[in-house]
């Protein structure tokens, strides 16, 4: 959903830099090109990005559109200069050359920017083009990644961020679509579905639910309730006043053991006798009616006898301290 | 992951820092400002947790210390937090509207037959959710992607956790000190 924001960026970071280095290639490859004719058809290429094969058929060139099927705003500038090379023999491997010599130059210029995690997208997009050609897939797979292994080394140097991306190790499985574009976005999903199994073991209630829509609905509902019971019980801590005379020592001697307690956000809690505290408040009408109602309440592991049982007893002073706070 | 019990000690000391520096302000007002004080020292407290390493964390410092500038300062020099104010966020997400129309329109002119309008529709569904979920996590707006995203609402649902954990034990035992 960012692709269109990435396009922008990139734009606006490295557009300068590629039109000189479109010229610089028109100009290496075909020496007689006037550098305004070769202004033109970069300045064209970025501006009618959905209209650059059209273009190209009035131009009078047949080559094979090799990057047609990616939407990457960054399409029409990487390809103008292979495109204008008239073929030759070994136009293919010329052109490989070129893409790769443009992707690394534009890795590296990346580098030198500020690179946020954002970019991190981007620049797989980028480097995907490097094996985009459905032609030679394989051939232009292993050079691309040395190369991309080449561009990592340097990179890593650069920053670190870029180690993170690491499409760049993984190969096409059996069976499978070999398109690195597929290959990202399987890594891609991949981690979210990751993510996702670890939040479905926080979540309580969340075993039988499958598809992330459903997920994602009951991660709110969760985040929500949670919030809700924090404004609640951040009141209630408002409203108890403990009188100066308490003696939590007492209590204090009561715990003994330490035992990690399970949230369990609880609506009968709620609903028994607190609730005339609250009247004053208005905040328990929000948190009797609010709930996690569908919560089975059997995950109920702390014990009412110890409240006090998550923490450790030689924290016993900073809990007085905090008493004599209140 | 289950918040552990030390986890719920630390938070237990940051917070009562906090309030010890929040007192004088607690001492003669009404319940509302109390709670307030509270919840805030509370979330200062969970965020200087992290020390700066999730993007929630660093939001919620940030949005706090626009409404009680003062005394968050104050709490977080107090828990020798103070390099959380100034750490830079990452740029907002900034949609512009007529390329995102524009897309939009090139994709339903796309996808006509039922199977595709099926899988679009779950697309729109989710992503809905995700940005339901950008408006409930801290922060949320300026995560890029959605793996980021989900990272940190991992990290802040185990906190929330143990903050909830805390505060209501402490609820219990002052309840149960009174009914004494």
């Amino acid at each position: 959903m960012n692709g269109a924001i990435g396009g922008d960026l990139l734009l606006n970071c490295t557009d300068m830099s590629v039109l000189e280095r479109q010229r610089a290639h028109l100009k290496y490859f075909n020496p007689s090109f006037d550098s305004p004719l070769a202004g033109f058809f970069a300045d064209s290429s970025m501006i009618n990005g959905g209209e650059m094969d059209g273009f190209l058929a009035t131009a009078g060139l047949n080559l094979p559109m090799i990057y047609g099927e990616t939407t990457v705003e960054v399409d029409p500038r990487m390809s103008i200069p292979l495109e204008t090379t008239l073929g030759t023999g070994n136009f293919k491997k010329r052109k490989f050359d070129t893409v790769t010599k443009d992707c690394n130059e534009k890795k590296k210029m990346m580098n030198r920017e500020e690179v946020t995690e954002g970019e991190e997208e981007e620049k797989s997009k980028i480097t995907e083009l490097n094996n985009g050609s459905p032609k030679s897939i394989k051939k232009m797979k292993i050079k691309a990644k040395k190369e991309e292994n080449n561009c990592s080394n340097d990179s890593s140097k650069v920053t670190k961020e870029l180690e993170k991306t690491d499409y760049i190790h993984v190969r096409a499985r059996r069976g499978q679509a070999t398109d690195s574009h597929s290959i990202a976005e399987r890594v891609r999903r991949e981690k979210i579905s990751e993510r996702m199994k670890f939040l479905q073991d926080l979540v309580p209630g969340c075993d039988k639910i499958t598809g992330k829509a459903g997920m994602l609905d009951e991660i709110i509902n969760y985040v929500q309730s949670l919030q809700r019971q924090i404004e609640f019980l951040s009141m209630k801590l408002a409203v108890v006043n403990p009188r100066p005379d308490f003696d939590m020592d007492d209590i204090f001697a009561k715990e003994v053991v330490s035992t990690p307690m399970t949230v369990v956000p609880s609506p009968e809690m709620v609903h028994s006798g607190y609730s005339h505290e609250m009247v004053n408040s208005g905040y328990s009408n929000e948190m009797v009616n609010s709930g996690y109602v569908h919560f089975n309440p059997m995950q109920q592991v702390e014990t009412s006898s110890d409240p006090l049982s998550c923490f450790n007893v030689r924290h016993i002073y900073s809990f007085i301290m905090f008493h004599h706070l209140i | 992951m289950q918040p552990t019990s030390s986890m719920n000690e630390e938070f237990l000391k940051k917070w009562q820092m906090g309030l010890q520096i929040f007192r004088p302000s607690i001492d003669n007002t009404s319940v509302h400002e109390r709670k307030k004080a509270i919840k805030l020292s509370a979330d200062v407290a969970m965020a200087s947790l992290r020390k700066g390493t999730t993007c929630w964390s660093r939001a919620l410092i940030e949005k706090t210390a626009t409404e009680d500038n003062f005394l968050v300062r104050q709490m977080l020099s107090g828990i020798k937090a103070e390099a959380l104010i100034n750490k830079k966020l990452p740029k907002k997400i900034v949609c512009h509207r007529k390329i995102v129309r524009r897309s939009k329109k090139i994709l339903r002119r796309k996808s006509k037959s039922a199977s595709e309008e099926a899988a679009a529709k779950a697309k729109r569904l989710v992503k809905r959710r995700t940005q339901g979920l950008r408006n409930v996590v801290p922060g949320g707006e300026l995560m890029s992607n959605d793996v980021l995203l989900l990272q940190e609402t991992l990290d802040y649902i185990v906190s929330l956790q143990t903050q909830v954990n805390v505060m209501r034990s402490i609820v219990d035992a002052a309840e149960a000190e009174i009914e004494r």
